[in-house]
Parts: C-alpha cells; sequence; structure tokens
C-alpha cells in the first residue's frame, strides 16, 4: 500500500527532453551574401536554379523591408546586430526617424517535398557574430554555405512596417533569470 | 525507527553511474550512503509522518491566505511589493502547487516537528522517489531485506497524476534549472519523466537562457515560446531578477505557482505557529523582533526567512552560540527565530526526515543525516524501509 511500482529511472541529460516533443521537419537551405553567390552556385541538375536565386532574392529585400526589426536608437539596434550593422532609415511621411539592421544577404530553402518554389528569408547581422533571420530566431554562423535546417526557419516573421521603432524594454533579450541566486545551486 | 546496517549492493556504484546519479559522491564524500538504513513502523510513517504532513499542508495553504488577507503579514514575507499582486492573484485563481518537501526532527517516539517547508524548489527528488525504490526492489531480492518489509514511497505515481490532473493532455511544459548543478537537474528530469507519462510534451531550458519576445513572452533556449514553466528556482530570486516585471504579463502558467512563494518562506513559520498554537507539529516560532523573552532565554534557532542547504542558520542557548552554519550567503535576509529541536542521534548521526508532498497529500519520504546539527550540503541521503 505504500509501495510505489516507479522502475528504475535513466537520467539522460538534456537528451531526455524534447522526445515527446515536436521533431521539426527540416529541409534542404544555403545562405548567400549576394544574389551573385547565389547565382554563382545554382545548377540545372541542384535543387534551386538561376531563376530561383533571382525570385528570392527579390523576395528577400521585401520581407526585409516589411519584418526587419526597428529601433528608435542606433544604440539599441547595434547593442543587438553589432557595430555599423545598423541603417539610419528617416521616416519619409513625417515623425521621428528609425534604425533597421541592414540587410547582409538571404536565405533559400527547398519547399518541403522537394517541388514547388523555394522559400526566401532575409538575414541580418547577429550581434554576438554571425547572422540571424529577422525575428532572430534562426542564427546561422556564416553566409555562402548550405545544410539542413528546420523549415521553421522560412516562416515569415511579424511585419513591423508602420510600427513604432522598440525601445529598450520591448527589445528582445535573454539572460534576465538566474542572477539573484545566492547559492550554487538553487534547489535545496 | 532504527538505524539498521546492511550490506551494501556489491554494483551499486556502478549502477548509479549507469543510470546517471552522477552525484552519489559529491565533494569528495559520499552522498548516497547505503551502508546502513533506517526503518521505521507501518504505525510511525502513518500517524506520525504521513498524515501530520497532509494536515500541515492544509494548515500551510489557510496561512497562505491568512498572510494575503493581511499587508502587516506580506510585509513579513521578503516579497518586493511591487508583484504582491502577481503573488495574490496566483491564489484567487487556485492556480495548483505540483510538490514540496517538509523538514521533519523526528526520532520515532514524539510527534514530528516541522523544522521548515521547502515548499518551492526542493531537490534530492531523484534518489527519493527512484534511486532510493531501486534500492529497496534490489535489497529485497538479495534477500538483505524480508519479503514482508515495504517502503514510503508513492512519489512517482502521486507526481503523474498530479500532471495529469493539473495540465491538459499534450501540454507542453518547459523544465528550467540552472545550468550545470547535476542535483538540479535530476529532479527536474524526475519531474520531466513523470510529466512524459502522464501524456505532456517536456523541454529543457538552462534558466539563464530564457529570453523575452518583443510582446512579453518567455521563450526557451530555442526560442520557443513558454507557455507552461516549472522553475526549479526560488520565487523569492525570481521577483528580484531584471526579468521578474515581464511575470505577471508573460501568459506563462508557472509550477510552482508564485503563491508558494509564502509558503517556502520561514517568514510562514511565525505565522503557523500564531495560527495553530501549540499544535504538535509545530516549533514555536516568533519573528525576530517580536520573540518572546523565554523563547530567545531558551535554546532556539535564528533563521534567515530565506535559505538553502542550511545557510546561514545560528543555534543559540541564551546568548551562547551552541553552532553555526559555515555557509553564510543568506545573512542579510531579516530573521525569524524558532524553538529547538535536537535532532535525534543515531550512531553519531542526526537524520533529518523529507516528508514529500504531491498536490495536497504527504506520499513518500526520504532521510538525510549529518554529523552537524545543522543540515547543510555535506549530508548523506539514507535509504529507508518499513518493517514488515
Amino acid at each position: 500500500m505504500k509501495r510505489s511500482r516507479n522502475v528504475a529511472l535513466v537520467l539522460l541529460g538534456a537528451a531526455a527532453f524534447g522526445v515527446a516533443g515536436c521533431v521539426e521537419e527540416k529541409t534542404e537551405a544555403a545562405a548567400f551574401e549576394s544574389k551573385e553567390s547565389c547565382l554563382a552556385e545554382a545548377s540545372p541538375g541542384g535543387w534551386f536554379s538561376a531563376a530561383d536565386c533571382e525570385t528570392a532574392f527579390a523576395e528577400a529585400q521585401v520581407l526585409h523591408e516589411e519584418t526587419a526589426p526597428r529601433y528608435e536608437s542606433r544604440e539599441l539596434c547595434e547593442q543587438e546586430h553589432g557595430v555599423d550593422a545598423c541603417a539610419d532609415q528617416a521616416s519619409s511621411g513625417g515623425g521621428g526617424g528609425f534604425f533597421m539592421p541592414m540587410l547582409m544577404g538571404y536565405m533559400i530553402g527547398q519547399a518541403l517535398g522537394g517541388g514547388g518554389r523555394v522559400m526566401s528569408q532575409p538575414v541580418v547581422r547577429s550581434a554576438g557574430g554571425g547572422f540571424a533571420t529577422p525575428d532572430g530566431s534562426t542564427k546561422i554562423g556564416a553566409l555562402n554555405g548550405g545544410g539542413q535546417i528546420r523549415a521553421s526557419a522560412f516562416a515569415k516573421a511579424p511585419v513591423t512596417k508602420g510600427l513604432a521603432p522598440m525601445t529598450k524594454a520591448q527589445v528582445q533579450s535573454r539572460g534576465g533569470f538566474g542572477s539573484s541566486a545566492a547559492a550554487r545551486s538553487a534547489g535545496g | 525507527m532504527q538505524r539498521i546496517p546492511l550490506p551494501e549492493r556489491p554494483d551499486w556504484r556502478a549502477e548509479a553511474e549507469k543510470l546517471g546519479f552522477t552525484f552519489a559522491d559529491m565533494y569528495g564524500e559520499p552522498y548516497w550512503d547505503e551502508t546502513s538504513a533506517y526503518s521505521f513502523t507501518l504505525q510511525q510513517v502513518e500517524d506520525d509522518i504521513e498524515d501530520p504532513c497532509t494536515e500541515l499542508h492544509a494548515m500551510c495553504r489557510e496561512a497562505v491566505a491568512a498572510v494575503l488577507a493581511s499587508e502587516r503579514l506580506m510585509a513579513r514575507m521578503g516579497i518586493p511589493r511591487p508583484h504582491w499582486d502577481l503573488v495574490a492573484a496566483s491564489w484567487q485563481a487556485d492556480e495548483p502547487e505540483l510538490y514540496g518537501r517538509f523538514d521533519l526532527a523526528y526520532d520515532g517516539k514524539g510527534p514530528a516537528k516541522l523544522l521548515e517547508y521547502n515548499a518551492d524548489t526542493p531537490t534530492s527528488l531523484y534518489e527519493s522517489a527512484s534511486f532510493q525504490w531501486l534500492w529497496f526492489e534490489q535489497q529485497q531480492a538479495a534477500r538483505v531485506l524480508p519479503q514482508s518489509t515495504d517502503q514510503f514511497n508513492g512519489l512517482h505515481e502521486a507526481l503523474v497524476a498530479r500532471f495529469a490532473q493539473i495540465f491538459a493532455a499534450d501540454t507542453d511544459v518547459h523544465f528550467a534549472a540552472v545550468t550545470n548543478a547535476p542535483e538540479d537537474y535530476a529532479t527536474v528530469e524526475t519531474l520531466a519523466w513523470a510529466a512524459r507519462e502522464a501524456g505532456l510534451g517536456a523541454h529543457y531550458t538552462d534558466l539563464d537562457k530564457i529570453g523575452i519576445t518583443a510582446n512579453g513572452q518567455f521563450t526557451d533556449s530555442e526560442d520557443r515560446v513558454i507557455g507552461a514553466l516549472f522553475k526549479l528556482y526560488p520565487w523569492e530570486d525570481l521577483l528580484r531578477d531584471p526579468f521578474a516585471d515581464h511575470l505577471a504579463g508573460a501568459g506563462c502558467r508557472f509550477i510552482e505557482p508564485a503563491w508558494k512563494a509564502i509558503l517556502s518562506n520561514k517568514a510562514i513559520l511565525p505565522v503557523l505557529w500564531q495560527m495553530f498554537p501549540n499544535h504538535p507539529n509545530l516549533l514555536p516560532a516568533s519573528f525576530i523582533d517580536e520573540a518572546p523573552a523565554d523563547l530567545l532565554a531558551s535554546r532556539h534557532v535564528i533563521k534567515p526567512i530565506f535559505s538553502r542547504e542550511g545557510q546561514s542558520i545560528t543555534i543559540y542557548d541564551g546568548k551562547q552560540v551552541l553552532e553555526a552554519a559555515t555557509a553564510r550567503d543568506y545573512d542579510q535576509h531579516p530573521k525569524i527565530v524558532q524553538g529547538y529541536q535536537a535532532l535525534p542521534e543515531f550512531a553519531g548521526m542526526h537524520p533529518v526526515i523529507g516528508a514529500w508532498v504531491v498536490g495536497e497529500a504527504c506520499v513518500g519520504m526520504g532521510l538525510r543525516e549529518d554529523r552537524s546539527l545543522i543540515t547543510q550540503d555535506l549530508s548523506r541521503f539514507k535509504p529507508h524501509f518499513i518493517e514488515g
């Protein structure tokens, strides 16, 4: 009556988690610093063509304009994207200007299932080094390379165009928990 | 209650390693120690530990309601005032608790006395729920323990049932712990195991990798939004971290709920004593500035309202210090006074009983013992069994 049917639980380390979670679908992807570097890699036998490079680049430019983060100050933008990675966007319709990370290149991805149009996503610089998609959710170390990444990296980021630029308090950040711990471990 | 020398399982270290129980030795000392075990009668377990702890938890819930109803008491809890509403709202919304551990002084004879309630971030869950049970099964199989023996250990089943009760099926729950703390990690993994068995999704993130999105939701180390978070990190620290102001609006359900900030707090001990004076399972306790002369004249313990692993605790006989914890990281916090209850001594060791509460019921126990009168981080975990 006091008994447990518990079996010997194996502690696997972090690998134990996420087993029951979603295993994300992956797709073939490549990142380029320019349309030209994409064109140089395109081949009739490959998964993307020269025409794919053209349409994906045009799409990335539009997406960057629509979804790249907007900051109220250069300082804030550079904090997130690094020094000299941001451009002043003087407002054309009156009101204040704002700062956006510059388009540094784009990622193209094979459509899930193999057929159909390639997917496109602009990339901007990331403060810690490397590059990131507009919402920061996918980070890539270097441009002009390729490999398998999760397909959700190509999901369109929330539209920022027309919204007020982010203040310091709104900027996505990390590391806001854990600093008050007095002890080496938090339990007891 | 006895401390009985027993042969160790010859291969337990290999077994521990195989199972990932990497902290069976800590700081060069054994932490898991099965050279002896504590035995109890069924009556001792049921009448002196199980039922009183279920009652103590019910009393604690009454005390939470009383504290929330009193500005004077809330001011004693060390909870930053801007977050009082968050704590109160979690109680008013009846946010369910998952687990906690009462630490008790008990010698097998008199009533068990509550030393404190680790109601927010108790660890030692893996060794209590799983490795202790494995020890019991294997020692029975090896005929070291008779077939008629038992163990007070319904922890795992209770955790599975509780997770299934408080979350809808397939809910994704994140588990966060401090990076590189194996004991903490083992506790969250044990909980995640139970959560998965209950049909939930379990994801891990290091606590310091939690991020915040532009619209105020918490994200994990892979930028997935966190809708439900088990955090092995105390509320009193969460409420002082840079992200504290995001807690209320993050749309995130916390386990333990915010009202546990009131319970896992030694300031609850004077409140319990005021509400339930002379209760057999309570020790006299008072806020230090209200302490009656007779409490301070006799043997007593001074504890900070926040403290882990026995830190910053001092035992006095009147004005004379009998024993003081060596680690004092919590010295700056407000203090309470508690009547001194000598821990029993078995073969030179002082055991403390950790009685586990899951949901609102006591469902199992584990013991730690220490040479010192203050159970600190060098204490050893000891298995127990119920005599047949």
